[in-house]
């Protein structure tokens, strides 16, 4: 992989993570999380857990209607639980054993290289079971390209999602995005105008029950903007940004205050607990939302996610 | 007369002493008042009410309609409005199954045998609940000495009125208007006017509409003044040449005249710019009649343009002094079956549809002026250019507002038994009604009469519908033949007929189906098709829906046959409410209210959320829609 930066990036061989440092910019990788931990930009930290795989879709109630939680709710599980079964480090593109204690006694406080990538393997919960990786590429200027690859595996019930999710540690005031109007899905985009668009706050869309909204298709970048942090020393309440970009094609993501378990177990808006968190999930494969009858019809078929095929996808984090 | 509480048990009992219905135009004393829509000739009885509620018959206020009747223990409530709503008896929705599910065990009557007559069956009822109304009006100047009529635009289900201590009348059909003559009872002064009303009868087995379970005065009330000559009913057809240029305008007038009175009648056609383009004027009689008159180079009214027409009929006494005026907008527009295809001034019809229940989040279906026109805002913004009045007559001003914007209409009767034949999702019409059921047949041809009476003189509706979800037999056979003896300007739909295809032939001009997936409905039309195809319900938008249009979009071009349909529906039914922790205003459904048995949320299938704010799902409509705007 070619680096288009002229810095380098440093590297930190912790004992129990990866750091990644340069001008303005610090990522942690933990071994222990199975994740990036860490992801601060201009002193402001960007995520609360570690970015995971996510396979569940708050149940719609077309979903409910034609059994689609019922036959895929070991996604449910997976979504919820699911575990880093290993993390493996590149250099410049070059392989090297795992850096914890005692190999990485042979490194020191200045370690440099043009891009360095660290590749987390999932395993899912389900019957069979499958792997998921996620590999992030960092570079000089802090730029993240994340590639997520699903390994299909024949057994295996349909996907209600497929992502990579993103929780953020206070809620965002804003996000902008380089996309489709309104809330699409991928049997629902036609009406939609390709454009710019600024949302303010995280709204959620007032189903009546809860449930799977605010997807976003066919997005070529969205920035996330915050104004506080959980930094007790950090008082600023000045915007802060993160941009999310497509890589090798668009990509569909939504950005709302809740995970899908969240908004799955209520059964009114109100029950729903006071946004804290910003979800941002950048979404490889989208199910369709159906809609011949919420009793039994089902999403036409060619916007289903075959769970026994691959799915790649890829995007990038803007660096510094 | 004396009134009897076995009538709410008995099908063929279903209106006493109540006016015929007629058409809904509306008087006015002056051309002031006309320009000021506010007549003088009418006075409203909505406000407030004295009320006593029962939880059944036996508990019931028996006598509170005498004027010397001890009323200090009343309540009171707001007419119009829902009893529910008003913090008395429980709100319970469900969709199919009957609302006393799990709880009472009730067969129609006459349904499984010619015998059971269902004796004590509502009038015993342990869920009838009951709602005692008293109110007291005087006489506005402007109405004394004239014929005074009371209406009831909409009571549900069942009611008896006393005025001054006198019976007067009985009415079911919950959404059709009831008129009773109040003159024999009036006095000078105060009078005394009292309405039982009993939240079942026989009607709620015909009444079994998927929405929340309602009772009460939830629509207007008002007196109306009439002058010693009137027009008691008005029929327009406005018809147009094959030409599409000409017009045929025919009227009928059905005159009251009191004790015979003379006078006359004017006639006047204006156009949209205020041009004359016909008038006449004669002696009255009993009947008034312009027979084909030709009207040359019409400008036709259609969605797209929605042209009026104004008539104006000016009632005079014997010395030219006018007694009334009715004023009516109307278009001419020509609607036929050509070769199978139904087209509107000769062009195939595209309907973008979409199904409305009256609702308002927190009035429930005691909707408002405002409500109405909001949601004609949301349909022109959204390229709908039609509407089935799901599943029974709506409020009358919606029809007027239908006409002036240029939405089509399907005008559908009140009636949905669907739990007397689906079961569970099964087709189980085992104590089907109406069916073929005798007893029945006279009350639901009277819901079609109703239907067609009060509104046959609206350009925007093209259709007149059966009903929803009540199977097929004998009666809706019947109800099918009223429309057709009285009707040929409009096409007649009934979707229930395909669960029962004995009836196909003698039932709905078109083939409509519910919910069809589009390869479906492709295999009917590619299979020589008798009658052209219409989603009376389609698009199912409950929650995050309304995905794959496209594939509904793309049978439009490829088969003329198909000719669109109704989205269901145009908005959520959820309740406004006080959340009992945080005391924030939130929404409720089925289940909500302790009510049981429910189908909970499924009552949340609009293109609006409950309070109005549209569904991300609207774009896509209004996209797909807005490729064949016709």
């Amino acid at each position: 992989m070619a680096s288009t930066s002229t810095k380098q990036v440093q590297i930190i061989y912790g004992d129990a993570t990866l750091g990644l440092r340069g001008d303005d910019f610090g990522y942690i990788f933990s071994y222990e999380q199975g994740g990036l931990e860490s992801l601060v930009q201009h002193g402001k930290e960007w995520l609360y857990r570690a970015p995971k795989p996510t396979f569940w879709r708050a149940t719609t109630d077309n979903d409910r209607g034609n059994g689609f939680s019922v036959d895929s709710a070991m996604w449910l599980g997976t979504d919820m639980f699911l575990k880093c079964t290993s993390a493996a480090v590149a250099v410049n593109g070059q392989p090297i054993p795992l850096p914890i204690s005692p190999e990485n006694n042979k490194y020191s406080n200045h370690e440099f290289a043009d891009y360095v990538t660290i590749t987390f393997t999932y395993e899912t919960l389900t019957v069979p079971a499958t792997t998921v990786t996620a590999a992030y590429t960092v570079n000089g200027s802090g730029e993240i390209r994340v590639a997520v690859d699903y390994h299909g595996k024949q057994g295996l019930p349909q996907l209600p999602a497929l992502g990579l999710r993103f929780i953020m540690p206070t809620p965002a005031t804003q996000f902008t995005y380089d996309g489709l109007s309104g809330e699409t899905y991928p049997d629902r985009m036609a009406g939609a105008v390709p454009g710019t668009y600024t949302v303010d706050g995280l709204p959620v869309t007032k189903y009546l029950i809860p449930e799977e909204c605010g997807m976003h298709m066919a997005t070529k970048q969205v920035t996330v903007t915050r104004n506080q942090t959980l930094n007790n020393a950090d008082r600023s309440d000045a915007p802060f940004s993160l941009t999310f970009e497509q890589d090798e094609a668009p990509f569909a993501f939504s950005c709302l205050p809740y995970t899908a378990e969240e908004l799955e177990n209520a059964t009114h808006y109100e029950e729903l607990p006071a946004p804290r968190r910003t979800v941002l999930t950048v979404f490889g494969a989208v199910r369709g939302v159906g809609g011949i009858d919420s009793w039994g019809a089902d999403v036409e078929e060619q916007y289903h996610i075959s769970a026994e095929e691959d799915h790649h996808f890829g995007f990038k984090i803007q660096g510094v | 007369m004396t009134p009897e509480i076995s009538w709410l048990d008995d099908p063929e009992t279903f209106r006493v002493n109540q006016l015929p219905a007629h058409s809904d135009h509306r008087i006015y004393q002056t051309e002031a008042e006309v320009q000021a829509q506010q007549s003088s000739l009418v006075q409203s009885l909505d406000g407030t009410w004295q009320f006593k509620f029962a939880k059944n018959p036996s508990e019931r206020p028996v006598g509170f309609w005498q004027p010397d009747y001890d009323r200090s223990s009343f309540d009171t409530i707001t007419v119009p409005g829902h009893i529910e709503l008003a913090g008395y008896g429980q709100i319970k929705y469900i969709n199919t199954t009957y609302p006393w599910e799990g709880k009472i065990y009730r067969r129609p009557a006459y349904a499984l045998s010619a015998d059971d007559k269902g004796e004590g069956m509502f009038s015993q009822g342990e869920d009838n609940t009951v709602g005692a109304y008293v109110t007291t009006f005087s006489l506005n100047r402007s109405l004394q000495g004239k014929h005074i009529v009371v209406q009831f635009d909409g009571v549900e289900q069942a009611m008896y009125l006393w005025l001054n201590g006198h019976f007067v009348g009985y009415a079911e059909d919950s959404f059709s208007q009831s008129e009773f003559d109040l003159t024999p009872y009036l006095k000078d002064g105060e009078n005394l006017m009292a309405v039982e009303v009993f939240k079942r009868s026989t009607a709620a087995f015909i009444e079994d509409q998927d929405m929340f379970r309602f009772s009460g005065i939830f629509r207007s009330v008002r007196l109306v003044g009439q002058p010693l000559l009137h027009v008691r009913d008005m029929k327009l057809r406005p018809n147009v040449d094959s030409d599409l240029k000409t017009g045929d305008f025919n009227l009928e007038l059905a005159l009251s005249r009191e004790t015979g009175e003379d006078g006359s009648v004017a006639v006047e056609v204006t156009d949209a710019e205020g041009q004359i383009i016909y008038s006449t004027q004669k002696t009255v009689n009993d009947h008034f009649e312009v027979d084909h008159e030709t009207i040359p180079n019409i400008h036709l009214w259609q969605h797209t343009d929605p042209y009026l027409y104004h008539l104006k009929i000016t009632v005079m006494d014997e010395q030219g002094d006018t007694l009334e005026i009715v004023p009516f907008d109307f278009g001419f527009r020509r609607f036929e079956m050509k070769d199978k295809i139904m087209t509107l001034n000769g062009k195939r019809l595209v309907i973008n549809g979409v199904n409305r229940h009256e609702w308002d989040s927190k009035r429930g279906r005691s909707v408002t002026m405002a409500d109405m026109k909001a949601d004609l805002a949301t349909f022109k913004a959204n390229n709908i250019n039609a509407v089935r009045t799901c599943h029974y007559p709506d409020q009358i001003d919606w029809y007027y507002l239908c006409d002036h914007t240029g939405v089509y209409m399907m005008a559908e009767n009140n009636l949905e038994s669907h739990g007397t034949w689906q079961k569970m999702g099964a087709v189980e019409p085992s104590y089907n009604v109406p069916g073929s059921v005798t007893q029945w047949r006279e009350a639901v041809l009277d819901r079609a009469r109703s239907n067609y009476e009060a509104f046959k003189n609206h350009t925007a509706i093209l259709f007149w519908s059966l009903g929803n979800e009540s199977y097929a037999g004998d009666d809706i056979a019947a109800m099918n033949a009223f429309y057709k003896d009285h009707d040929d300007t409009r096409l007649v739909h009934y979707e229930g007929v395909c669960r029962n295809r004995v009836y196909e032939d003698r039932i709905s001009d078109m083939e409509s189906m519910m919910y069809d997936p589009p390869k479906a409905i492709e295999e009917y039309l590619t299979n020589d098709p008798k009658k052209p195809f219409i989603d009376c319900e389609f698009m199912h938008d409950m929650g995050n829906s309304l995905g794959g249009m496209s594939s509904y979009d793309a049978l439009l071009d490829k088969f003329p046959m198909y000719q669109g349909g109704f989205i269901w529906d145009f908005i959520d039914q959820a309740l406004e409410v006080k959340d009992e922790v945080t005391g924030q205003t939130v929404l409720r459904y089925g289940g909500d209210f302790d009510d049981r048995h429910s189908d909970y949320e499924f009552s949340a299938d609009g293109l609006m959320f409950a309070d109005r704010t549209p569904k991300p799902a609207l774009q896509e409509v209004k996209y797909y829609y807005g490729k064949h705007i016709n």
